[in-house]
């Protein structure tokens, strides 16, 4: 009996998912409709007060979750910010989450359903540059213009006419970060290099900071360490580093992992000048490394000091939230769906949205993307997109971590 | 349903190469060796692909678009032949080892892969290789690549249990003594599994390097080793039936809960617990069927008794059966 | 003291290159060490279950990620702002060493649940121990996901004033002198020093008490041990607790030192513990403690140009052993016939 019993849970089990399967064609109007009712009607019949879908297709799930969580907070405050001061030109916008996961596999599952069954006008994502590799393919291919929040590997733009970034790669800010270093020790001579291997932003990073110092301010590049973002011990490269005697050591590498070698080589007598890359652009950096972040150089493409109107008031719904100092993650997410606002807001000023179809609108917002030359002033600072969709970020920004007493809090010091 | 093809047309093509993969996990274990290590070959079969595609089959010095499907025909080849050679190597090596021991040695085969193609300069490290060439416009069309896959190594597996080396496999299986003594060479029939499995995960590397238009040393790892393992154990693993069943329906299960959630009307709890807790309900899955279903979804046993219940007399049978438990 | 002129203290490192050397040595060995005991203590863990029952615990991985979490509920921290447990926090907190027993404790309960949901159905079932593997790996997956969901991914790290207990601590001991410093994080000497209790603790409970002999008896003989009267599902049960608790324990420890990264934290620990209790052979208690010794320390001494490969080591190691020696440093023969 009891057998039974649980064969018959099990079965009822399959059975919802037996169902489930066939639930996505049977329910394929209601569930395209399930986000926001109507938006996906063609041309005409949308009033005015049907909501702009837009896609945001971040990792939720599994261990990229850190970042991609940090993405949809960012992305939620852009929604409430731009609703509140009159969404597109009077119409609401409405963001559609889909779970990338960490993996390329969800990342395509994910456009796939914002493009066909969302029916989004445009993808804010993927969070990670390998997950971009291969979703924005399926993206450009059915002509949906993307903007990456996060992905600063080289050839991003470049996968196709649709594809832009909000994200500057890591060529830009990296030189200004060591420079800002040798500012503060004139004699920095030797210095030490350590990053993620299994991180892709990491590695791209690492190249670009690797060669500012060695062929283009000429610097001994003394010892160049490597680990992962899921190691729990990084002694050895910390005694390795210390070892080397070095008057420099910049770090490429995830919140976690690049907290805990600031920590460790803090720990271990390392007295000299750190930098941390994009990774550790974040106040998550406070719980890892605590006391020994103090005086941690890190080069940003965020700054939460920046002193703009749109960035106070960004600041302020995050801190209202989270009550921290958002993360570049967080404000560039926020960038990518202000982008999207404001492009429509563009394109609905000359030629009215309600009278496009779906396809023309996003074409209309590609094109409005990368050939208006439009400027947005965003809580990164200014920004632009050339033809490619690369973006053009006015400034980049070098903090210095200053920590207070109690060890757990602090903040991202703007050093120019 | 154009709409649903076009959303789960990139899902289908995910499933069918899934199943190749469970396949190819399920021939090493019809000769009762538990390998783990398809990802590896999966990874270097894909790693030959995007290296052969955006390196050396190049029109003035760029890559080739639309990219000609003989093309890919030729990595599947490579990538065939290279794994098969190394699965040699590894085989002879590691399957003197059995059971959980052979297991491990195949889940540091793979680990110590990853390791290495993060570090080669010609693997691309973390971000790996990108812009892999496309032989389609329309993902979707990559089924004609690979569902001729799927049916051929279907065909293959299937014939396979039936004719001597298969009879081999399965001797070894039951009890590798006794197959010895009858003069099956279980070494020769173990590497043989172990190779072919090989050789299958090799060529759907070659296939997804293309599909997913990237390739990096997230392919092939541990976590994708445990995943094709409950494809087979899942489906089952004692017909050839049951990896590709497992392998169809454990990818599809995310994303029939992601369309589940997406249902209009569920309550806001249900639908936020099916949204971010979808890997929540896959657990939980996986234990009860390992559960429940002991011999896997689709059993030798289960299939016979549904061609039995055909016959009047084996459904009274059934239904007494049913009837005295019931009691 | 490390850090000034660049230049003058180029050459006092290359006048003291011997004592450098020896310095390196023992540093390295210490943190090796540090590294190796909370290996042995993780690895025991599987190796109980192991030498039991012939399977592995997958799920071990997330129990000690579970620990680590427990832990720090328990010591009254509040949760981050994503997840459904946003900003909750318990009323009040526990002084850390209570908050780790306790937190230990209840991962040593939930390995017993996990006993009774993944493992017991399957082995009244006298199902395939390959079925076990899957249903172990369901719960990680479960659980992993489970604590996401509950309170986010975020990293959470313990109190600053964790380890106040033991009074004013340094950030780092120095066991050279002021010119040639041969500094070991305090953590990890306390980590160390911590782990040889717990490790001499079991030693004693399995060797000299009613309840070890019997487990020992058990992982002998099941069968021969069920003749004799002793209840097997206890003792089963007693080992998933034992094995959740080492686990559990392992978590915080590690969490001590690196804080807390997110429900992932334990998943490459897990992975490293198989390559320990292979090395050291499967089942083998003392074994398990050998090879994280070993594991810990090869990975500590990996020269500075080989780091990349550090990972690797681990699970080349864990190859050449099965290779040649299939049983382990320490293990039993005749696991060919498993």
């Amino acid at each position: 009996m009891k057998r039974v019993r649980f064969l018959l849970l099990a079965l009822f089990a399959f059975t919802l998912l037996a169902l489930a399967a066939c639930a996505p064609a049977a329910t394929t109007a209601p569930s395209g409709t399930s986000a926001a009712p109507a938006a996906t009607a063609p041309a005409g019949s949308s009033t005015s007060g049907d909501p702009i879908l837009i896609g945001i297709a971040v990792a939720q799930t599994s261990n990229t979750a850190l970042l991609g969580q940090e993405q949809v907070i960012g992305a939620k405050i852009a929604e409430k910010f731009f609703n509140e001061r009159g969404g597109i030109n009077g119409r609401p916008l409405k963001l559609v989450f889909q779970d990338t996961a960490g993996d390329e596999q969800g990342a395509i599952n994910a456009f796939q359903n914002l493009i066909n069954k969302d029916k989004v006008v445009g993808i804010v994502g993927p969070t990670l540059s390998q997950q971009a590799f291969s979703a924005d393919k399926f993206a450009e291919e059915a002509k949906v213009p993307v903007l990456g929040p996060s992905n600063t590997a080289v050839g991003i733009p470049q996968i196709g006419e649709y594809i832009s970034r909000v994200s500057v790669p890591v060529t830009v800010f990296a030189p200004g970060a060591v420079k800002a270093a040798q500012k503060l020790n004139a004699n920095i001579k030797r210095v030490a290099v350590a990053w993620a291997q299994n991180d892709a932003f990491s590695k791209s990073e690492t190249g670009v900071f690797q060669n500012t110092v060695t062929d283009t301010l000429k610097l001994e590049l003394v010892t160049v360490q490597t680990f992962q973002t899921t190691d729990t011990d990084f002694t050895t490269q910390a005694t390795n580093i210390i070892n080397a005697k070095p008057d420099l050591v910049i770090i490429s590498g995830l919140a976690s992992d690049g907290g805990n070698l600031v920590k460790q080589l803090r720990d271990l007598g390392y007295k000299g000048l750190m930098i941390g890359g994009n990774g550790l652009n974040t106040s998550n950096i406070y719980p890892v490394c605590k006391a020994a972040c103090d005086s941690l150089l890190v080069a940003q493409a965020y700054s939460p000091e920046l002193d703009s109107q749109i960035n106070k008031d960004f600041r302020a719904a995050y801190e209202a939230e989270q009550k921290k100092a958002p993360p570049q993650f967080s404000a560039q997410a926020f960038t990518a769906v202000q982008v999207f606002v404001e492009a429509l807001k563009a394109i609905d000023s000359k030629s009215k949205l309600s009278g496009m179809s779906l396809d023309q609108m996003r074409q209309e917002l590609n094109k409005q993307i990368i050939t208006s030359g439009a400027k947005y002033q965003t809580p990164l600072g200014e920004i632009a997109f050339d033809k490619e969709g690369e973006v053009i970020q006015k400034a980049t920004y070098v903090a210095q971590i200053k920590m207070n007493a109690d060890g757990a809090t602090g903040k991202f010091e703007f050093l120019k | 349903m154009t709409e649903f093809l076009s959303t789960y047309g990139v899902l289908l093509v995910g499933m069918v190469l899934a199943a190749i993969l469970a396949l190819s996990l399920y021939l090493p274990l019809m000769a009762g060796q538990l390998s783990l290590a398809s990802p590896g070959f999966y990874a270097v079969g894909g790693y030959i692909a995007a290296i052969l595609s955006t390196k050396v089959f190049l029109a003035d010095g760029e890559t080739i678009q639309p990219f000609p499907i003989q093309y890919i025909l030729f990595e599947m080849l490579v990538a065939g032949v290279i794994s098969g050679a190394l699965a040699v190597v590894v085989g002879v090596l590691a399957l003197r080892l059995r059971g959980i021991y052979l297991a491990l040695a195949t889940i540091a085969f793979v680990e110590i892969l990853r390791i290495l193609s993060l570090n080669l300069e010609f693997t691309g490290g973390a971000v790996g290789i990108f812009a892999i060439p496309q032989p389609f416009s329309d993902a979707i069309n990559y089924l004609w690549i690979a569902s001729p896959l799927l049916i051929v190594s279907a065909l293959f597996t299937y014939r396979l249990e039936r004719v001597g080396a298969g009879r081999a496999f399965i001797a070894i299986r039951e009890d590798e003594l006794a197959a010895d003594t009858i003069g099956i060479n279980p070494t020769y029939y173990k590497v043989l599994a172990f190779t072919l499995g090989a050789i299958l995960a090799g060529l759907v590397g070659a296939i997804s390097a293309h599909f997913l238009n990237t390739w990096n040393a997230r392919q092939g790892t541990f976590d994708a080793s445990i995943a094709y393992l409950a494809f087979v154990l899942v489906g089952g693993s004692r017909t050839f039936l049951g990896p590709i069943v497992g392998g169809m329906l454990l990818t599809a299960l995310p994303e029939v809960l992601r369309a589940v959630a997406g249902i209009n009307g569920l309550p806001t709890w249900f639908a936020q617990l099916l949204r971010d807790g979808r890997l929540i309900i896959y657990g939980i899955l996986i234990v009860l069927v390992t559960i429940y279903f002991p011999h896997g979804l689709v059993s030798p046993n289960w299939l016979e008794r549904k061609a039995k219940t055909n016959a009047s007399e084996a459904m009274q049978r059934k239904a007494a059966e049913s009837a005295e438990k019931n009691i | 003291m490390l850090y000034g002129d660049g230049v003058g203290r180029t050459s006092v490192c290359l006048d003291k290159i011997g004592d450098m050397n020896f310095g390196l040595l023992l540093q390295q060995t210490l943190n090796g060490l540090a590294i190796g005991g909370v290996y042995a203590i993780f690895a025991l863990g599987y190796t109980l279950v192991f030498s039991i029952l012939r399977i592995i615990n997958l799920s071990h991985g997330a129990i000690f990620t579970l620990g680590a979490y427990f832990t720090y509920t328990l010591a009254g921290e509040a949760f981050g702002f994503n997840g459904v447990l946003a900003r909750a926090a318990l009323p009040l907190g526990l002084p850390f060493p209570l908050a780790m027993l306790l937190g230990a404790v209840l991962a040593g309960l939930t390995g017993v649940l996990i006993e009774r949901a993944a493992f017991r159905p399957l082995r009244t079932r006298n199902a395939d121990p390959l079925l076990t593997l899957v249903s172990s790996l369901g719960m990680a997956v479960l659980i992993v996901n489970v604590i996401q969901f509950l309170v986010g991914a975020e990293i959470y790290s313990y109190p600053a004033n964790a380890l106040s207990i033991l009074g004013p601590l340094p950030t780092a001991i120095n066991f050279g002198n002021e010119t040639n410093a041969i500094p070991v994080r305090t953590i990890q000497i306390i980590i160390f020093i911590f782990s040889l209790v717990i490790l001499a603790i079991l030693t004693y409970f399995i060797n000299y008490t009613r309840m070890g002999k019997a487990l020992r008896a058990i992982s002998e003989d099941a069968v021969t041990a069920s003749l004799l009267g002793i209840n097997t599902d206890f003792f089963i049960m007693l080992t998933f607790f034992l094995s959740g608790f080492l686990g559990g324990i392992a978590g915080t420890l590690v969490g001590l030192s690196v804080s807390i990264a997110g429900p992932y934290f334990g998943i490459a620990f897990g992975l490293k513990g198989l390559a320990v209790i292979v090395l050291g052979g499967m089942g083998s208690i003392p074994g398990a403690v050998v090879g994280g010794f070993i594991i810990g320390l090869a990975e500590a001494f990996v020269p500075a140009n080989m780091v990349a490969y550090k990972d690797a080591i681990a699970f080349a190691l864990l190859f050449i052993v099965l290779l040649v020696r299939p049983r382990g440093l320490l293990g039993r023969s005749g696991v060919q016939k498993v």
